[in-house]
């Protein structure tokens, strides 16, 4: 086991000719980068003891250079009011400030991270005033005429040691750890697909590429079960945003995927009750998997709607909050300024404030005065709209002003995917009871209608 | 020279691997300000006169006040400022203030003829750099709804104003007509919310009560103008910028300094020559390219490996450390700012760590793409980012000043595009101009700019922004760090040293 690396970097860097950097290595062999990297020195510094030259390094260097211009001499320091330019200047920083005083912001701390071969070393050593950490960072059979090579390296791990999952790499390899990242479970990942059909043999079977979908299906569904990833709402719901899946793994995933799906129903339906859409759709001859292709396709129409209530409620519930606030304040300020004004006019101005988006998006609120019908699949209502309009002055020019003014309206009914309720499910909501007859075929055209 | 424990170049025995202490939360709270109406509501049919009409109806309460109070007391040779509601109400010789919109007529400003005679032309002109021109012949206007006025004064040619932006003047009309300005008065900045006002309120809402304990914060990391290419040239500088940001690069203690960061923003250009509208010789070159004629799909046509390796590179990033990514000028997204979050499906891989876009339009951990210019809440300051073409259109009206002079005077105009829609490309808003600053941000970057440059500005009621301008990493590979406890910067420079130097 020790000696792995030795082995490994033996025949990959003295017999194959590769360059190997210590990322591959800790891929190659399960092992921690700063193990790794040492393993790197241990390896340059044996063989070139046995054989001079055998073995060529690059490294990489990090810490603080020698300051470029004196300006930046005392990098550390830095105090507001004291401008980048006066440094050498006799202006004293206390100097005082007036009202509209642009506080310039002294020299900023530059960390450097150099990738250097190791014929530059040591000149780039020298221009370092303070290395914080150094290591090696690629072995290769002799002197690289061009840094681009090294990049080599990780298109390998790329390609060939991707196959794990990622947020628990670093458990292995180091790095940090971030335990807030959540990642989806994507039925279709083409990570897998690509690195697997990459990784086999060209003859292969196709079973073997399902085999490592399914193992990694089932992965990921040991992983579901770890507490440490948070099950919620982004881990059940919809996976797929995937356009297409692929035949081939289409076929042979289907099993796997299968039990998936049925889960995500469920999910979805507790989660949200309001959606009779998915019990619908589940009793289509294609199962849930159109609703997932829908969910791919119709990323540009998430509205609103889609958006967790809890939080939408909240966003909501502090915009009238504050509307409220303005509100009162606006009252307040109007009862002190003149009593001649019509008292009508004060509430209506504020329930503007009280919603950013234009009113005839979502009409029905039940904080407003307006008054919405819906009648076959048409609304009709009262409801106020700011109008630009345009008088003429006692001097005789044209004035345009911005006004509040109601209008009645009548319009079709802007939410066609949802009023399409299943046969069985309760239309409690009677909004939605409205659209039967009209929706009830030819629902994909009605989909793409919406947008 | 170097600290022990930094030191890799060790020999067997090898030490222990010391996991680092776990990253820490961000906390992230994105505004939608900018997202335009999805499908069918988006309306590019509008005229663009109401965004100049909405400007200035809500700038205007602001300005008088302001105007008001500063000039009401004001005499010149015993004369006292009057303020004047229109400019057409200017009287000859009279001292006076008015409030209207600035209209910069400049020489070498774009017009829409200019792109009819270059048709026609053999070789068009090198792209400009500014649209001023040395020969004095530009000229200011001041206009309201009522008209205009042309400006003349000592303090056009000490000041730069740009098209749109919304000022009061106070001074005279001459015996020719023109406006004398004796001083100018901008909007300055907007309220600035307190740190954790949204964040506290949204906890107030849902719980009821506000916990007043927070961690300390760590430091962002602000990338712009990655300006992947696909090509060679830029792998191993991505690579190291990866390998530092996972903090699998470098020893211990730079391990645990970089573990500090919480976030990674990438202020536009992730990609090179993608945008949607390729450029007039892009366009020409690429015509003759393709004489032979093509059926079906055209693989030449598009070039999916700079896209492939951005994904790739956020898919490694990800797993350690959460993204924004605002889409710049030369990205795949919508030319038009704002320029909506760059679709999902150009991420197959790194969209697995962003919420499904039928739950949220938010990510608050993982790859959140987000709208260019954007704002939003993190570790309860506000933050204000663009990809910088505001900025570079702004610079284009001025003779001098760098990016963070433009940057402070847009704040204290209160818009952050004033040259939308004259010069630079935008949307036709109706009813509200998201563009006007309604609140004053922390902290404001731009990114895709020639250098890094940081400056904190105050604003009359105390306001402190930190400005940065983030240079693209294409060209410096530097990385900007932001401390979001004491708000201090510092940058982090990557160098590939070339062989043989």
């Amino acid at each position: 086991m020790t000696d792995d690396y030795k082995n490994y970097l033996a025949a990959a860097v003295l017999t194959d000719g590769k360059i190997v950097s210590y990322r591959l290595l800790s891929r190659a062999l399960k092992v921690n980068v700063n193990t790794a990297k040492q393993m790197l020195y241990d390896f340059y510094s044996k063989q070139n003891a046995k054989k001079p030259k055998s073995v060529h390094a690059t490294y990489l260097l990090t810490g603080t250079q020698q300051p470029e211009s004196p300006s930046r001499t005392n990098g550390t320091h830095r105090q507001d009011g004291e401008d980048s330019f006066m440094q050498s200047s006799p202006f004293p920083s206390s100097m005082p400030e007036p009202m509209e005083s642009e506080l310039a912001e002294d020299p900023v701390p530059v960390t450097y991270v150099v990738l250097v071969r190791e014929e530059e070393l040591d000149k780039k050593r020298a221009e370092f005033m303070e290395i914080t950490s150094i290591h090696i960072y690629s072995l290769e059979p002799g002197p690289i005429e061009n840094m681009n090579m090294l990049a080599v390296c990780n298109q390998e791990i790329t390609k060939s040691y991707s196959n794990d999952d990622p947020l628990e790499r670093w458990k292995i390899y180091g790095g940090i750890q971030n335990p807030y990242i959540k990642r989806r479970t994507a039925r279709y990942a083409p990570l897998l697909s690509k690195t697997a059909s990459g990784e086999a043999p060209k003859d292969a079977a196709p079973k073997a590429t399902a085999r490592k979908i399914l193992e990694a299906s089932s992965k990921q569904k040991e992983k579901n079960s770890v507490p440490s990833r948070r099950g919620s709402v982004s881990e059940d719901t919809k996976p797929g945003k995937s356009m297409q899946q692929p035949s081939s793994s289409n076929t042979a995933a289907k099993k796997p995927t299968l039990k998936k799906e049925k889960s995500d129903i469920f999910s979805s339906f507790a989660k949200a009750k309001a959606k009779p859409k998915a019990a619908e759709e589940s009793k289509d001859s294609t199962p849930a998997q159109t609703e997932d292709e829908m969910a791919g396709m119709s990323e540009d129409e998430a509205d609103a709607d889609d958006t967790p209530e809890v939080r939408f409620d909240a966003e909501k519930a502090a915009e009238a909050r504050k509307a409220r606030e303005a509100r009162e304040a606006k009252l307040r300020q109007m009862m002190e300024d003149d009593e001649d004004e019509p008292m009508e006019d004060a509430p209506p101005v504020t329930e503007e404030d009280s919603q950013d988006a234009p009113l005839d998006k979502e009409a029905s609120k039940p904080v407003e005065k307006e008054t919405v019908t819906v009648q076959g699949g048409r609304r009709r209502g009262r409801r106020r709209v700011m109008k630009k309009k345009t008088v003429k002055d006692e001097d005789g020019y044209l004035v345009t002003k911005e006004e509040a003014v109601w209008e009645s309206f009548s319009e079709e009914d802007p939410e066609p995917k949802r009023p399409k309720p299943a046969p069985k499910s309760s239309t409690a909501k009677g909004k939605k009871g409205t659209g039967t007859g009209k929706y009830g075929q030819g629902s994909i055209a009605s989909f793409f209608k919406k947008a | 020279m170097s600290k022990a424990e930094g030191n890799l170049l060790k020999a067997a025995p090898f030490d222990e691997p010391v996991h680092l202490a776990p990253r820490g939360n961000s906390s992230y709270n994105p505004l939608h300000t900018f997202e335009l109406p999805k499908g069918g509501e988006r309306q590019y049919a509008h005229q663009f006169a109401d965004m100049y009409f909405l400007r200035l109806a809500q700038l205007k309460p602001v300005l008088e006040e302001q105007a008001e109070e500063l000039w009401k007391d004001f005499e010149l040779a015993g004369e006292k400022a009057r303020r004047v509601d229109r400019v057409l109400d200017v009287r000859q010789g009279e001292l006076c203030w008015v409030i209207g919109t600035v209209y910069m007529e400049l020489s070498m400003k774009p017009n829409i003829l200019d792109d009819l005679t270059k048709e026609h032309w053999i070789a068009a002109p090198p792209a400009r750099e500014k649209y001023i021109s040395s020969t004095g012949l530009d000229e200011m206007m001041l206009e309201d709804e009522s008209g205009r006025l042309r400006i003349t004064g000592e303090t056009i040619s000490r000041q730069s104003f740009v098209t749109g932006c919304i000022i009061a003047a106070l001074g005279t009309e001459q015996a020719d007509g023109s406006f004398n300005i004796i001083a100018t008065q901008s909007a300055d900045l907007p309220r600035q919310p307190q740190r954790w006002e949204r964040d506290d309120s949204e906890q107030a809402v849902e719980s009821g009560n506000v916990t007043s304990k927070r961690k300390t914060s760590g430091k962002v990391a602000i990338v712009s103008g990655l300006e992947i290419t696909g090509t060679a040239e830029d792998d191993v500088s991505l690579d190291l910028l990866m390998e530092y940001l996972t903090c699998e690069a470098a020893g211990p203690p730079t391990q645990t300094a970089t573990g500090k960061i919480s976030r990674l923003i990438l202020a536009g250009n992730s990609l090179s020559h993608s945008s949607p509208i390729p450029t007039r010789e892009e366009y020409a070159s690429r015509k003759i390219e393709s004489t032979r004629k093509h059926y079906g799909y055209d693989a030449s046509v598009y070039n999916a490996t700079p896209a492939e390796r951005l994904d790739q590179f956020l898919a490694d990033v990800l797993p350690h450390l959460p993204i924004t990514l605002l889409p710049g000028p030369s990205d795949p997204a919508n030319v038009a700012i704002p320029q909506q979050a760059l679709h999902p499906a150009l991420f197959p891989l790194s969209r697995q760590y962003s919420s499904p876009p039928l739950q949220s339009n938010e990510s608050r951990e993982g790859l959140d793409s987000v709208t260019n210019p954007w704002e939003g809440d993190i570790e309860g300051w506000r933050v204000l980012g663009t990809g910088g073409q505001t900025v570079d259109d702004l610079l284009k009206y001025v003779e001098e000043g760098d990016a963070l002079d433009v940057m402070d005077a847009m704040l204290r105009w209160r818009c952050i595009a004033p040259t939308a829609p004259d010069t630079l490309w935008c949307y036709p808003f109706q009813d509200d101009d998201p563009l006007l600053l309604h609140e004053c941000p922390h902290i404001y970057f731009c990114g895709n700019q020639p250098k890094f440059g940081s400056r904190v500005i105050q604003g009359p009621a105390d306001q402190k922004v930190l400005l940065l301008s983030i240079p693209k990493f294409s060209e410096t590979k530097t990385v900007v760090l932001v401390d979001m406890e004491t708000m201090k910067v510092e940058t982090v420079r990557f160098e590939v040293v070339p062989p043989g130097t």
